[in-house]
C-alpha cells in the first residue's frame, strides 16, 4: 500500500544523477562495508522496490538515520527518507524486536526510572545487569547510557511561572531533558527570561523520534501526532514559536514527521512544525534583529563545538558558532567529522554498537587532539556518546551562554 | 512577537558553494564583509578533477594561455572571459594558490600558472591540459619523459590501469599497467574510501611494500587520486620516499579526492574570516523590490528563512547543476531568482545535434549579465562560474578558471561598492 | 569462402526469427539463424514490452484478442522467467468514450480475455498515481516480457540443440536454383568475412525487412508497410500495473512498467524507411501530453530516453497506405511454393510480438510442409533455458541477488545493479567488441544515468578481458556514446538533462574520451 507521501519521497529519486556526493558524506558507509551507502540503499534500490512485493533486503537495516545524505545531496534527492521506509517495511516484514519496542519508548523509561532512580543507575553501570540486558535484549552492555535525574523538568516547571512580559515563548522540552538532564531545560528557561520573554511550558510527551528511526512507523505517528496536538492550542491564535533544545525532536517536529511519516495533512503538525524551532537557531534570530542581550562575562576556556546530524537537518547552518562566538574569550574549536555514531538509538544496539563506535572514532580522535577543555553539542544523546567515547564532559551549547550571562549563580 | 519566518541579515549573501561560490565568499569574508554562503548542497568540486583548468583548447590545444588568452577573448566576445578580463585571471590564480599554501592540508601545494599549461594523463589515457595542478598531479606531466608505471586496484572500479598504459603508450610516454593487491573489506571502494585508507601512513608502508617489487628502476608510478584526504602531501612525499620514485595521482571518475581537498581549502579560508556556510538550504525565491534583490528565500526545515543582504553572488552553476534546467515544454529557466538567460537556442531552433561529440546549440547558455558579471534585472547581484553564459567548460577546459577568476572578481566588485558606499554614508 | 550447409536457415534474429530457431531445434532440425544486426535489435527490441492480454483488441480485433489471450497464457509458463506477472488495467479516462467500456467488457467476454470491473477506489489504492478522475477500471492478465531474455534464451536453448547463431551476419543474396531457394549468401558485417549457406529450407523472418529479403529471392509482391511508432522510458515505475486507456486503440494510450522504468507508447505512422529513427519533438510533446491523462503529472516525471520501432504490417488489398493503424495487424505466412511457386522458401511477417511464438509454430509447420515431414511441435509445453521452474520474473530480483553478494561482487553497472561476476561472465560469452551488445544482454547503461558511470568500467573490464586493443576498446566506448545519444537528446528535458550534462563532464571534462579519436 502507498500513500502520496510515499510517492512523494519515491518520486524525488528521479532527482538523482549518481554523482557520489552522498557517498562522500555517509558516515556509515566508512566504516562497515555492511551498509553499501546512502545512493545504493536510497534511490538506486528504490527503482526495485514493489509496494505490494516483500522487501528482499536486509543492508538498508545499517542505515544509522542520520539524514546527512539528505542534506548534502546539491539535487534534492530525499535519500534518508527513501531509506526509512524501505526499512520500515523490512521491520514489519521480520518483526520488531522486544529491544526496539523498549528503547523507542524514552516516555515508559522515564516514568519507570525516575522514582527508582539509584536503582535504575546502578543498573545501568552494574556490569551483569547489562550482559543480561544484552543477552535479552540485544542492548550493548557498554553502550552509553544516560543517568536518571531524579527529578523530571515538568514537576520544576509546573512549581513555577515564568514572570508575564507579553512577549511568549513555547517550550518543547524531550524526554531527555525530562528525565535525565532537568538542568538544560533549567538554563534555556533562564537565558530566554533573561532575554526577556515568558516561557511557557505545556505538559507534553514524546516526539516519536526513536520509534520512527527503528522503523516503528504506526506507532511514531500516534505519539507525534499526540504531541503536536498538545502544543498546537499554544500558538495557534498568535505567531508565538515553540523553542526546543533537542535538535533530533525539534527535527522530527519540522520535517521528519512530516514527510517520512507521511503526516503532511495533520493541521496541528503542519502549524507546529512551521512554528518549531531550534533554541540556537532563535537566539541567533534575536541577536540578527539586536534583541539579544549580549551582556556576556568572559570564560576563558577552549571548547570543541560538534554540530550533530540532526542539527545539520534543520538546515539552517551552525547558529550555535555564531552565538558561542559572542562570548568573550570563549575559543571554539569547530570538529569537521560529521557523526558521533550513535543517531538515536542506532548505536545502543548490540548488533550496531561497534559500528557506532567506528563511526564516531574520528570525532572522538578531533576531540582528543583540539585540546578542548569541554565539548559542546546540542543534541542529548550525541552528548552521551561523546562523553561515553573520549570521557570528555560535553554540555548543550547554551550552557556557555548561560555562564556568560552570569545566570549559574558564579560571580 | 516573533516573526513567523526567520529573517537574517548580512553584507553579502552568496548562493552555491562550487569554486565560484565559495572563492566569491572567502574572498569577500576576507575583504571584511559578512558573508552567508546557502547551498542546496555540496557541489563541482566533488565532481572535478581538482585542477584548475584555464584555457586548454581555443579549439586547438593550448600550449600557453596567457599567450592564448588574448586571442581567444578577442575571437569569443561573449565569453565570460572576456567580461572578467585576462588580466584578471593570473590574480585570482595566485589568490587561490597563497589559499591552499595556508591551507588546512599541510605542505599541500598547486604548481603552474598562466605561462604554461600542463599535459596531465585522465584515466583513459588522454594527456590533458591544465594550467594550475596539485603538486601530487604535476608529475604526470607530458615533459617529464620517463616511462610510467600506472597502478590500478582492484577493488576501485573507477579506474582502469590498463586501459590508461595503453592509451598513453600510443602517443606519449612508454606506459604499462600493473595491479596492486589492496586489501578492504569490501567489494568496492571508491576513490574517498581509498584516500581515508591512504591517510594511515601504516596502511600507505603496507601498500608501498606490496607495490615496490612490481616498479621498475626507470618509471614513475601513476596512481588513481587517492593520496589522502587529510595529509595528501604526506601521503605523497611519503609514497615517493617508500619507493624511491615520481609518483602522481591521475584524477578519475567522482568523488573526485582532489576536489574534495579544495573544498576544504575553500571551506577553511571561509571559516577563517568568519564567513557562513549553510548547506541544505535550497534557494527557492526572491524578495524583489524594483530592479534589487532584497532578500532570498531558502526552504529550511519546518519553515522558509528569508536572508537579507546589500549583495548577492549567484554561483549556482548552470545545467550540470539544475541551476538552469529545461521544462519538458522546452523553455529554459534559471531557478533560484528567476533571472533571465542568455545564449539559449530560440522556440523552433535546434536546441541539440545528434553527434555526440559536436557542440550543442544550448551549451553556451547562462544568466544574461552585464559588462562587470552583474545579472541583468538584478542590480545587486553578481553572476560567476558555470552560471555565465558563452563558455563551454568541458571542452575549452575553462571551467575552473571561469569559477575561480569570476569567482575573484565579483567579490573584488562587491568590496569596492561597499567601500563607495560607506565613503558616501559614514557609519 | 567457408560454406555451411543446414536443414533450415532462418535470416532475421527478432523475436520470430528466434522463435524458429527454437521451434526448428526442438523438432530435431539443424538450424542456422542469421542476422544483419544484434538479435532483437530491430522490431523486437524496440517497443514497450507489453505482453498483451488481448484486451486491446477484444473490440477491434477478436481473432487477434483470441490468440493473444492463448499465447498469453503459453508464455506465462513456458517463457516464465522473461515475464514479469504485473497485470493490467483498462481505464476509462475523461478523455475516453464511456460507452466503450460496455462494449471492451463484453468484447473480453466473447474473447475469451480475463476481464474483471474493479472498483475505482480500490485501482487508485493499487496504483497511487493513477488519474483520480478515471470513471472505470478493468483488470485483465496483462504483463510485461523482456524481449532480449526470451530471445536469447531461445537461441541459447537452440544452440545447446546444435544451431548456430549468427548475429551481424546479413544476408546479401539468396540463392536459387530455378524453382528452388537453396540458401543464402551471407557477409559478416564485424569482419567483411563472408559465407555460404546451403539450406534445404530458406525461412525469412525479416520482419519489416522481409520484403527485401523476398525481393533477393527474386520473389515479387511480398509488401510490408512499416509503421513507425515511438516509446518513451521514464526513470522508474510510475505504476507497477500495465494501464491502457479503454478506448479503440490509439497514440499514447499505454504505460507499461517493465523492469526498473515505465514505458508510454506509441505513436503509429507509416514510414518509407524501416531503418529511420527520426524522433520529431511534436511526437514528444504528443505523448508526454497522453502521459498526463493517464498519470497527472507525466509531463514533470524523469524521461530517459526514446525510441523508435517499426511495426511490419504485411499489406492486404484493402489497405490505405496512410493510416497503417488499420492495416491488419496479423502476421502472414507465406508459403511461396504455392503462392508463387518457388519451393524451400518460406516468408512469416506481419503479426505481433505476443504471438510469436505461433508464428514460428505455423512457419515451422510450414518447413515440415516443404520436407514433407511429420514433426510435431513442442514449444507450448517445452520451457525456454531459464524458466523451467515456471516462476516469474520480479522486479526485486536483482536487487536481491546484489544483497546475496554484496561484499564480495563488484557492482558496474549501479543503475542496472549488473555485478562485475554477470558483466564478465557476459563479455566472455558474447566475445563482443560492442557494449551495445552487452547491453542487450545485461541491460548494462540503461537506468538514469544511461552509461554515464559505468561505461568508462564496462569499457575497462571488457579491456583487460579480452586482451583488445586500446583502439578496440576506445571504439567501444565511442561508440556507446554516440549510440545512446541518440535516444538521450530528443528527450532531454528536466532531471535528465543534468543527468546528461553531468555525463558530458565526466566524459569531456574528466577523461577527455574525444580526443582519444
Amino acid at each position: 500500500m502507498t500513500t502520496p507521501i510515499d510517492e512523494l519521497l519515491r518520486g524525488s529519486l528521479d532527482h538523482c544523477v549518481k554523482c557520489t556526493i552522498c557517498e562522500t558524506a555517509c558516515p556509515v558507509a566508512a566504516a562497515t562495508p555492511l551498509f553499501p551507502g546512502p545512493k545504493y540503499a536510497g534511490p538506486q534500490a528504490e527503482r526495485y522496490r514493489v509496494a505490494d512485493e516483500p522487501s528482499v533486503e536486509w543492508s538498508v537495516d545499517y542505515c544509522s538515520g542520520c539524514g546527512i545524505c539528505t542534506q548534502v545531496c546539491p539535487q534534492g534527492v530525499k535519500i534518508a527518507e527513501i531509506n526509512a521506509q524501505a526499512r520500515n517495511k523490512l521491520k514489519n516484514q521480520k518483526g520488531v524486536p522486544l529491544r526496539d519496542r523498549i528503547i523507542t519508548r524514552p516516555t515508559w523509561l522515564g516514568r519507570l526510572g525516575t522514582p527508582a532512580a539509584p536503582i535504575a543507575n546502578w543498573s545501568l553501570t552494574f556490569k551483569p545487569a547489562r550482559l543480561l540486558g544484552e543477552k535479552l535484549l540485544k542492548v550493548h552492555r557498554d553502550a552509553a547510557a544516560p543517568e536518571f535525574a531524579g527529578r523530571r523538568f515538568s514537576t520544576w516547571a509546573r512549581k513555577r511561572t515564568s514572570p508575564a512580559t507579553g512577549r511568549k515563548v513555547v517550550y518543547f522540552h524531550n524526554c531527555g531533558t525530562e528525565y535525565y538532564e532537568p538542568w538544560e531545560g533549567e538554563k534555556l528557561v533562564a537565558i530566554l527570561e533573561h532575554n526577556g520573554f515568558e516561557v511557557v511550558v505545556p505538559k507534553q510527551d514524546c516526539c516519536g523520534l526513536p520509534l520512527q528511526s527503528s522503523g516503528l512507523f504506526g506507532d511514531a505517528r500516534k505519539v507525534v501526532l499526540r504531541l503536536a496536538k498538545a502544543l498546537a492550542p499554544h500558538v495557534r491564535d498568535d505567531d508565538t514559536v515553540i523553542v526546543g533544545n533537542a535538535t533530533s525532536c525539534t527535527l522530527m517536529l519540522k520535517r521528519e514527521a512530516r514527510e517520512i511519516l507521511g503526516l503532511e495533512d495533520d493541521p496541528d503538525l503542519r502549524l507546529v512544525s512551521e512554528r518549531t524551532y531550534d533554541i540556537c537557531e532563535f537566539l541567533l534570530e534575536l541577536h540578527d534583529r539586536g534583541e539579544l542581550k549580549t551582556d556576556f562575562k568572559p570564560i576563558d576556556e577552549t571548547i570543541a563545538y560538534h554540530a550533530p546530524c540532526q542539527q545539520q537537518g534543520h538546515w539552517i547552518g551552525k547558529p550555535a558558532l555564531e552565538l558561542l562566538a559572542l562570548v568573550p574569550g570563549l575559543k571554539v574549536a569547530e570538529m569537521d567529522a560529521r557523526c558521533c555514531g550513535i543517531a538515536g538509538t542506532y548505536g545502543l544496539k548490540a548488533e550496531k554498537y561497534d559500528i557506532a563506535m567506528a563511526v564516531g572514532a574520528n570525532l572522538f580522535e578531533q576531540i582528543a587532539s583540539s585540546g578542548a577543555d569541554a565539548v559542546a553539542c546540542d543534541s542529548e544523546t550525541c552528548r552521551w556518546q561523546i562523553t561515553h567515547a573520549t570521557k570528555q564532559p560535553s554540555v548543550h551549547p547554551i550552557d556557555f551562554l548561560h555562564r556568560a550571562y552570569g545566570l549559574d549563580g558564579a560571580a | 512577537m516573533s516573526p513567523r519566518t526567520p529573517e537574517l541579515h548580512y553584507d553579502a549573501v552568496v548562493i552555491g558553494a562550487g569554486t565560484a561560490g565559495m572563492t566569491a565568499a572567502a574572498r569577500l569574508a576576507e575583504g571584511g564583509a559578512r558573508v552567508c554562503v546557502l547551498a542546496k548542497g555540496v557541489g563541482s568540486t566533488h565532481l572535478a578533477p581538482g585542477t584548475i583548468d584555464v584555457l586548454g583548447y581555443a579549439p586547438d590545444r593550448v600550449e600557453e594561455p596567457e599567450g592564448a588568452l588574448p586571442g581567444f577573448i578577442a575571437e569569443h566576445p561573449d565569453h565570460p572571459y572576456a567580461l572578467i578580463g585576462a588580466e584578471a585571471i593570473a590574480p585570482a590564480l595566485q589568490w587561490f594558490a597563497e589559499r591552499v599554501e595556508a591551507g588546512p592540508l599541510p605542505g599541500y601545494r598547486y604548481v603552474g600558472g598562466l605561462d604554461r599549461n600542463h599535459l596531465l594523463p585522465t584515466a583513459v589515457g588522454v594527456m590533458r591540459p591544465s594550467a594550475l595542478v596539485p603538486e601530487t598531479m604535476a608529475g604526470g606531466d607530458e615533459r617529464a619523459r620517463e616511462a610510467v608505471c600506472v597502478v590500478g586496484m582492484r577493488p576501485l572500479r573507477d579506474f582502469h590501469a590498463a586501459l590508461c598504459a595503453a592509451n598513453l603508450s600510443r602517443n606519449g610516454p612508454s606506459a604499462r599497467a600493473v595491479e596492486a593487491a589492496v586489501e578492504v573489506d569490501r567489494a568496492d571502494v571508491n576513490s574517498l574510501g581509498l584516500a581515508r585508507r591512504f591517510d594511515d601512513p601504516a596502511w600507505r608502508a603496507a601498500f608501498a611494500a606490496k607495490l615496490a617489487p612490481l616498479v621498475r628502476t626507470e618509471e614513475r608510478v601513476a596512481l588513481p587520486a587517492v593520496l589522502g584526504l587529510r595529509d595528501p602531501h604526506g601521503a605523497w612525499e611519503d609514497l615517493q620516499q617508500r619507493l624511491g620514485r615520481a609518483v602522481f595521482e591521475i584524477p578519475t571518475l567522482p568523488p573526485s579526492v582532489p576536489g574534495m581537498r579544495l573544498f576544504e581549502i575553500l571551506k577553511a579560508a571561509l571559516r577563517a574570516a568568519r564567513g557562513r556556510l549553510v548547506l541544505g538550504a535550497e534557494v527557492i525565491g526572491a524578495d524583489r523590490a524594483g530592479g534589487r534583490i532584497e532578500a532570498v528565500r531558502t526552504h529550511a526545515s519546518g519553515h522558509d528563512v528569508h536572508y537579507h543582504a546589500r549583495w548577492f553572488v549567484l554561483a549556482t552553476g548552470g545545467f550540470a547543476s539544475g541551476a538552469i534546467s529545461i521544462a519538458s515544454d522546452w523553455t529554459a529557466h534559471e531557478n533560484a531568482l528567476d533571472l533571465p538567460l542568455r545564449g539559449f537556442p530560440a522556440p523552433g531552433q535546434p536546441r541539440f545535434v545528434a553527434d555526440y561529440f559536436a557542440e550543442q546549440p544550448m551549451a553556451r547558455t547562462g544568466v544574461a549579465v552585464d559588462g562587470s558579471l552583474r545579472a541583468e534585472g538584478a542590480e545587486n547581484v553578481f553572476v560567476a562560474g558555470a552560471s555565465l553564459p558563452g563558455s563551454l567548460p568541458w571542452k575549452e577546459g575553462s571551467g575552473d578558471g571561469i569559477a575561480l577568476a569570476s569567482g575573484h572578481k565579483v567579490a573584488q566588485a562587491v568590496l569596492d561598492a561597499e567601500a563607495t558606499s560607506k565613503l558616501r554614508t559614514p557609519a | 569462402m567457408a560454406t555451411l550447409s543446414t536443414d533450415v536457415l532462418v535470416i532475421g534474429g527478432g523475436a520470430t526469427g528466434a522463435g524458429v530457431a527454437w521451434d526448428s531445434a526442438l523438432r530435431g532440425f539443424d538450424v542456422i539463424l542469421v542476422d544483419r544486426l544484434d538479435l532483437a535489435e530491430g522490431t523486437s527490441g524496440r517497443f514497450h514490452g507489453l505482453l498483451h492480454s488481448g484486451g486491446r483488441y477484444a473490440v477491434k480485433d477478436p481473432k487477434a484478442a483470441v490468440e493473444c489471450i492463448e499465447e498469453n497464457r503459453i508464455l506465462r509458463s513456458v517463457a516464465a522467467d522473461c515475464i514479469e506477472d504485473t497485470g493490467g488495467f483498462f481505464v476509462t479516462t475523461p478523455w475516453d468514450d464511456p460507452e466503450y467500456a460496455d462494449r471492451f467488457a463484453e468484447g473480453c467476454q466473447a474473447t475469451g480475455v480475463d476481464c474483471e470491473e474493479i472498483d475505482v477506489v480500490q485501482a487508485l489504492r493499487e496504483e497511487p498515481r493513477l488519474n483520480p478522475d478515471v470513471s472505470r477500471v478493468f483488470r485483465v492478465p496483462d504483463a510485461n516480457i523482456d524481449v532480449w531474455k526470451t530471445v536469447w534464451s531461445m537461441a541459447r536453448g537452440a544452440q545447446a540443440r546444435g544451431a548456430r547463431v549468427l548475429p551481424y551476419h546479413a544476408a546479401v543474396a539468396i540463392h536459387r536454383d530455378g524453382d528452388e531457394v537453396t540458401g543464402a549468401h551471407v557477409r559478416d558485417d564485424r569482419t567483411g568475412e563472408e559465407l555460404d549457406i546451403e539450406a534445404r529450407v530458406t525461412v525469412n523472418a525479416g520482419g519489416a525487412w522481409a520484403g527485401r529479403i523476398a525481393d533477393m529471392a527474386g520473389i515479387e509482391g511480398v509488401r510490408v508497410l512499416p509503421g513507425r511508432g515511438i516509446m518513451i522510458a521514464m526513470n522508474h515505475r510510475l505504476v507497477n500495473t500495465v494501464v491502457n486507456r479503454c478506448q479503440m486503440p490509439t497514440d499514447g494510450d499505454i504505460i507499461v512498467p517493465i523492469r526498473t522504468v515505465s514505458v508510454i507508447g506509441t505513436t503509429d505512422e507509416h514510414t518509407d524507411d524501416a531503418d529511420d529513427h527520426t524522433v520529431m519533438e511534436s511526437e514528444v510533446d504528443a505523448m508526454l501530453d497522453d502521459g498526463e491523462k493517464l498519470v497527472p503529472g507525466f509531463r514533470y516525471q524523469r524521461a530517459l530516453r526514446v525510441w523508435t520501432g517499426v511495426r511490419p504490417l504485411f499489406e492486404d488489398a484493402k489497405a490505405d497506405d496512410t493510416e497503417t493503424r488499420d492495416v491488419t495487424r496479423a502476421h502472414a505466412l507465406l508459403d511461396h511454393a504455392k503462392r508463387d511457386g518457388v519451393n524451400r522458401f518460406v516468408t512469416i511477417t506481419g503479426g505481433k510480438l505476443t504471438t510469436f511464438r505461433l508464428m514460428a509454430e505455423e512457419t515451422v509447420d510450414a518447413v515440415c510442409k516443404q520436407l514433407g515431414e511429420q514433426r510435431p511441435c513442442t514449444t507450448r509445453t517445452e520451457p525456454l533455458p531459464g524458466s523451467e521452474d515456471g516462476r516469474h520474473y520480479r522486479l526485486g530480483h536483482r536487487l536481491e541477488a546484489k544483497e546475496e553478494r554484496l561484499t564480495d561482487d563488484q557492482l558496474i553497472c549501479e543503475c542496472e545493479l549488473i555485478r562485475r561476476s554477470t558483466l564478465e561472465e557476459t563479455m566472455r560469452r558474447r566475445a563482443s567488441t560492442n557494449l551495445d551488445d552487452i547491453r542487450r544482454q545485461v541491460r548494462l547503461g540503461m537506468g538514469p544515468c544511461q552509461g554515464g558511470f559505468c561505461i568508462y568500467r564496462a569499457t575497462g573490464i571488457l579491456h583487460g578481458l579480452d586482451g583488445l586493443s586500446a583502439e578496440e576498446a576506445n571504439g567501444a566506448l565511442l561508440g556507446f556514446l554516440q549510440e545512446r545519444w541518440k535516444g538521450v537528446w530528443p528527450v532531454l528535458y528536466g532531471d535528465q538533462l543534468r543527468q546528461a550534462r553531468l555525463d558530458d563532464w565526466i566524459f569531456q571534462g574528466v577523461l577527455g574520451v574525444e580526443h582519444l579519436q
